[in-house]
């Protein structure tokens, strides 16, 4: 009886955290739906409490299964990639363990290049991406600049519309970026979308801060530097994650402009290796499928590492751009 | 509303606008007066590229920068010693034509190779700084493109060229067939085209022939009966697994695995399964000299049925239909073979020695050292339809042309690249053997091979003076074979005497020499060009189903009919007209 | 986009003093402009190459034959098809699933096993599609090595190995449930946000109504969410046309009835064709375009109907 009331009781507090969340990453996003206080209320009603045990339990083992579905598949890549042997049933611990396959990956230039050119290219491409989301996003919010709607449709048409798909391999030929790795950082350089969201977040940051400034004799520069991006850590953290992500795990651009090794990224190998089974000669006894795995956890490390810790930016950065009404 | 409009409007133009302004662009050029091979001096016109300057001097064309696109065959790749062979290319090339050259190596070494080519060709011009000079095509790719006005005619400087002198009795058919009927000539081969053998593993065959009466020697496997009755020994054979024991693998082994069950995209399609495929040929090919759609023929019926019912059985490794060669090759010398395969259709000769390395550094059959893997000669069945192993087409070298009308780049590229990678001395050897004191020296040196592994332990030592190959780059355990050139397919051999003793590589080039005919010719008319690809789709597609089990082999192959009867009729009308009349420019 | 209330009052002063008194943003949008004039608007002018013959070196007008052929192609009729069908099935699946797991996960009562779930689920979104696809390419494999056929033979439930991949019949399916799998833990965050401003009040009233839990889950969280399901569906139906990735990483040349879409459809018509006629495909994309704009524009006006502002 006592621990179904705890329940209850902790229940609406799940739900006001993860709108807490949101709100926090707004900042002072005066847009944002009110804040909701703590009204944890004490269900009196306890007749029902028997059904609600076996809606619970099934609810637990639903869950309990839905995690398992997503976990083993990781857990399973992972578990190989540590194995020497390729044996793939339903094995989910190492039999003959290994650092093979990783010691491989970090020997071999043809697959530690690209890794290495994913790491570059990830941080080139999300300050790039910060650096024209916050610009644009911040003249976009000045809504007595004139020519601000001409500039809001000059980028929003670019949403819509698009060359296709040889014309614009075509100019980025011209550009000297194919085979060029930093294709990837210019390719995901404007993000429309993300800048909408920059803007969103910039609304919430009080008028009076910026009239103060002005008053002060900043410029826009100097307001932009000193008060909106200071303000705005938080949105710079989920923007630049979204950036970061969608670099890192970026294989088509690669496929499309890249043609060398030196050139390439590592999500671009990976694929080579697993469908072309191109894995490197090595002077670790593992097997080709110790190599996949490998491949495959080092191409989602980063992100599962970073992950616990920052899963507040990645969820906040959709809240606040898709839910705001 | 409408203001927005404007906005949207005015956005458009204005952009439209800027862009027009800065396409545009034009380069450099120089008149220079050349002397044609008539003695006639004319003036032409001819472009300053990034790649190459006009010497208005002389009227020559000085290639400073060389782009070339090589697949996997050149095995001296980035993390091979790469860097020191562009070195030493460099130093030598330049050194003979008198001025500094750069080479760069574009090297796409995956399956994506030829779409890679083709988007390389289509989009750029030459000097774009990642437009191809020179580029290695295979002989179907060869035949694609022989009529589109990229490639250069080369025939010309084919048959000046200093090499000429040198090419060893017997081999000058192999540049000369590749010919178009009015002469044209568009690649350069260096070496002939090597075909595929058939190798089984002994320690594999040895329990088949112990357990088997009237089969002792791999000799004896002679027909396709008997061949087939082997695979299926091979269901359950003693192999060791990942950890070195042995067990026994009771239907988890295969007999034969292989790259697709017919590479149909890449000629000459069945010699990874030569066995199955007997005297089927999916494709157009000369019979009695002419042309037919091989894949329509009831001897392609009784193949893919042949393959089903060995698929049905589980002789074949099902992972066939989706394993590139490299896969493959993995898959059968694997450390662990509890789901290996037994036989394994590949490259004759340095391959046989690369398959051995491959199998002792994965600890497979330790005991039996170079007598790992046992040649199956020619099934009957081969001998009487075909004669032997099909010695493919050549894989070739081409050269690019700009377009424009006189052939000065192009003559330069081929003196630069080609010349001197049949100078039988010291580029040549860069081709054959990769970069001095790097891949081969011929200081006095002494090192060891798996010096951990008492079993596989290998001493070389050598004198002052004498050639030989070094460790290879970066795999310490293995000695360095041959870069690009195969010593013993090269047209033109080396005249500086520089030769590697290894028996087995001798024994498998003999071996296929003794077992081979040619492969027919590829080819090249325009319908087929523009159908090739959903063709080559279409046609494996149906193999494919056919070999699973989906469907009948004669139901697949009046689907064929229905769908690509009429096309298949009239690329067969193309090339029988090409026979007859001088063939159709294009 | 909305206005704002840091709009001021601006008509009193003429353009020219407010254009020069915003000269330090015009400045700061330079780079921007510039940036995306060269990498959006340059390749716009390409679209030309529909009405040409572009192939190789040869170029020369052509009209509208381009379109006329597309019309008359049976593969590409096949493939935008497949695109509608594959699209609108996955946004559905996707969804309807996403909402099921919201709803059940805030029913669940302790804190940390909810966080726990939501960590778990969003996981796979992390993950590129050349990564999951990697991962389900092992997994369903049908040699020996190939974990759920093997299992399920092992289990005696199957006797010979399914071919999921290369199967006509199977592949929408597997794909459907490998895009399950990646995508909609993530879907749920939305519907996540929208819970959570629900207000407690709601279910209070109704358990002092006696409502049982499975009754406020079907009046209150239910209708809560429906706003945001429309949201997402109509955000998201602009988008169907432009399915690439997911579909490029996992089709093969045995599936191309059932799994070629509108964009693969071109990638292979202009880098997987020897000697391709880039007119041609840029045809066949400026088409894509246009629905694709058409549809934008269509899911903008619902969405301006149902929550009062646009998409974009």
């Amino acid at each position: 009886m006592a621990d179904i009331k705890e329940k209850e009781l902790t229940a609406p507090v799940a739900a006001d955290e993860t709108a807490e969340n949101v709100v926090e990453a707004a900042e002072s996003a005066a847009s944002e739906p009110e804040k909701k206080k703590n009204v944890p209320k004490i269900n009196t009603i306890e007749a029902k409490h028997s059904k609600i045990k076996v809606f619970d339990i099934i609810n637990y083992a639903v869950f309990i299964i839905l995690t398992l579905i997503i976990i083993i598949p990781i857990w399973k890549v992972i578990s190989d990639s540590f194995n020497a042997v390729g044996v793939y049933q339903f094995r989910l611990w190492p039999n003959k363990p290994t650092f093979g396959g990783y010691a491989t990956i970090l020997t071999t230039s043809k697959l530690f290049r690209p890794l290495l050119n994913s790491f570059i290219t990830t941080i080139a491409g999300t300050l790039l991406g910060l650096l024209m989301a916050t610009l644009g996003g911040y003249v976009l919010n000045q809504y007595d600049m004139p020519g601000r709607s001409f500039l809001s449709y000059f980028l929003l048409v670019t949403m819509i519309f698009s060359g296709g798909m040889i014309p614009e391999y075509l100019v980025m030929k011209q550009l000297g970026l194919v085979d060029n790795m930093w294709i990837l950082v210019l390719k995901h350089g404007m993000n429309v979308y993300n800048l909408v969201l920059m803007k969103n977040f910039f609304e919430g940051i009080p008028a009076s801060l910026y009239e103060a400034a002005k008053l002060d004799g900043c410029s826009p520069m100097q307001i932009f530097y000193k008060i909106v991006l200071p303000l705005s850590k938080a949105a710079l953290a989920s923007i630049g994650l979204m950036f970061a992500v969608t670099v890192w795990n970026d294989y088509s651009t690669v496929q499309i402009y890249i043609t060398s090794r030196e050139q390439a990224n590592f999500q671009y190998m990976l694929r080579v290796m697993v469908m072309d089974g191109d894995t490197p000669t090595t002077a670790y006894k593992v097997s080709q499928s110790t190599l996949y795995n490998a491949g495959i956890v080092c191409a989602i490390l980063p992100f599962m590492m970073a992950y616990p810790f920052l899963q507040k930016y990645f969820v906040t950065g959709v809240n606040v751009g898709a839910v705001k009404e | 509303m409408k203001k927005r409009l404007v906005a949207l409007l005015m956005s458009t133009v204005m952009t439209a606008g800027t862009l027009t302004a800065c396409t545009s662009e034009s380069g450099g050029s120089t008149e220079v007066t050349v002397t044609d091979e008539e003695g006639n001096e004319q003036t032409v016109n001819v472009a300053d590229t990034q790649t190459g300057t006009v010497n208005e001097e002389t009227g020559t064309y000085e290639v400073t920068d060389l782009y070339i696109v090589v697949d996997g065959t050149l095995t001296a790749t980035v993390d091979n010693g790469q860097d020191a062979f562009i070195e030493q290319w460099e130093a030598a090339v330049g050194e003979k034509l008198g001025h500094e050259v750069h080479l760069h190596i574009n090297q796409v070494d995956h399956s994506d190779y030829a779409n890679t080519i083709s988007r390389l060709l289509t989009t750029g011009e030459p000097g774009d700084g990642s437009f191809p000079d020179a580029m290695i095509m295979s002989a179907s790719m060869y035949r694609d493109y022989q009529n589109t006005g990229y490639l250069w005619d080369m025939a010309g400087a084919y048959d000046n060229a200093e090499f000429q002198a040198r090419i060893a009795d017997g081999m000058e058919s192999i540049n000369l067939n590749m010919r178009t009927a009015d002469g044209k000539q568009y690649g350069f081969a260096p070496t002939y085209g090597n075909g595929c053998v058939t190798y089984v593993k002994a320690s594999w065959f040895n329990q088949y022939a112990e357990a088997t009466d009237g089969i002792n020697t791999i000799e004896d496997v002679d027909t396709y009966e008997e061949y087939y009755d082997m695979l299926k020994f091979f269901k359950d054979v003693k192999v060791q697994d990942a950890d070195g024991n042995e067990v026994q693998t009771g239907g988890k082994t295969y007999g034969v695995v292989a790259a697709g069950f017919g590479k149909l995209d890449e000629a000459p399609y069945i010699n990874y399964m030569p066995e199955f495929w007997q005297g089927a040929y999916p494709s157009f090919y000369q019979k009695d000299g002419v042309w037919v759609d091989g894949f329509a023929e009831q001897a392609t019926v009784d193949a893919l049925d042949r393959m089903a019912t060995a698929y049905a059985d589980g002789l074949i490794d099902p992972d066939t239909e989706d394993f590139g060669t490299k896969q493959a090759r993995e898959k059968w010398f694997s450390n662990d073979q509890t789901t290996s395969e037994g036989v394994f259709t590949y490259w004759a000769g340095t391959w046989l020695r690369t398959l051995t390395d491959n199998m002792s550094k994965q600890g497979v059959d330790n005991d039996l050292g170079d007598e790992r893997l046992l040649q199956l000669p020619p099934i009957k069945e081969i001998e009487d339809s075909w004669g032997g192993y099909l010695n493919r087409e050549a894989p070739v070298w081409v050269i690019s042309d700009d377009g424009d009308d006189n052939s000065l780049r192009e003559q330069a590229i081929f003196d630069a690249l080609f010349e001197t990678m049949l100078d039988g001395d010291t580029v040549q050897t860069l081709w054959t053997y990769g970069a001095e004191d790097v891949h081969w020296s011929t200081k006095a040196e002494s090192f060891t091979t798996n010096p951990d592994d008492p079993d596989k332990k290998k001493d070389y030592e050598y004198a002052d003076g004498e050639f030989h190959l070094k460790q290879t780059p970066n795999d310490p355990n293995t000695v360095w074979k041959k870069n690009h050139l195969d010593p013993a397919l090269t047209i033109a051999p080396l005249t500086n005497g520089f030769v590697t003793d290894d028996a087995l590589i001798d024994q498998g080039n003999a071996f296929f020499v003794a077992h081979c005919v040619d492969a027919p010719t590829a080819p090249s008319c325009q319908t087929l060009t523009d159908n090739l690809e959903a063709l080559t789709t279409d046609k494996t597609t149906l193999m494919v189903e056919v070999v699973t089990g989906e469907k009948s082999a004669a139901d697949a192959i009046a689907e064929y009919n229905d769908k690509w009867g009429a096309v298949s009729q009239q690329i067969i009308d193309e090339l029988n007209a090409q026979g007859s009349e001088a063939p159709a420019a294009q | 986009m909305s206005k704002k209330k840091n709009q001021v009052n601006t008509n009193k002063k003429p353009l020219g003093m407010r254009i020069w008194n915003n000269r330090g943003f015009y400045l700061m949008f330079l780079p921007v402009f510039i940036f995306v004039l060269i990498m959006y608007y340059w390749p716009m002018l390409g679209i030309r190459y529909s009405f040409f013959v572009y192939k190789g070196r040869d170029i020369h007008w052509i009209g509208l034959q381009h379109f006329q052929s597309m019309f008359m192609e049976p593969e590409f009729w096949t493939a935008f098809r497949n695109t509608l069908v594959i699209s609108i099935v996955k946004l559905l699946l996707n969804t309807f699933v996403a909402v099921v797991i919201s709803i059940f996960l805030n029913e669940m009562t302790s804190l940390f096993c909810k966080k726990f779930v939501q960590t778990v689920i969003y996981l796979p979104h992390f993950m590129s599609y050349a990564v999951v696809a990697a991962i389900f390419t092992l997994f369903l494999s049908t040699s020996s090595t190939g974990m759920i056929n093997e299992t399920l033979k092992e289990w005696g439930w199957i006797q010979n190995s399914i071919d999921f991949l290369h199967s006509t019949k199977l592949w929408q399916p597997v794909f459907y449930i490998i895009n399950l799998w990646k995508e909609t833990g993530w879907g749920t965050v939305i519907f996540f946000a929208t819970l959570s401003g629900i207000s407690p009040d709601l279910y209070e009233a109704a358990d002092i109504d006696g409502a049982t839990r499975l009754q406020k889950m079907r009046y209150i969280t239910l209708p809560a969410l429906a706003n945001t399901i429309i949201i997402v569906l109509i955000l998201n139906i602009a988008k169907v046309l432009n399915i690439f990735e997911p579909v490029f990483v996992l089709y093969n040349n045995r599936v191309f009835e059932v799994s070629d879409v509108v964009s693969t459809y071109v990638y292979r018509k202009t880098f997987m064709t020897s000697l391709p006629d880039y007119g041609y495909t840029t045809a066949v994309g400026l088409f894509k375009s246009v629905v694709g704009c058409m549809l934008m524009l269509a899911s903008n006006w619902a969405s301006k109907k149902i929550r009062g502002r646009g998409i974009i």
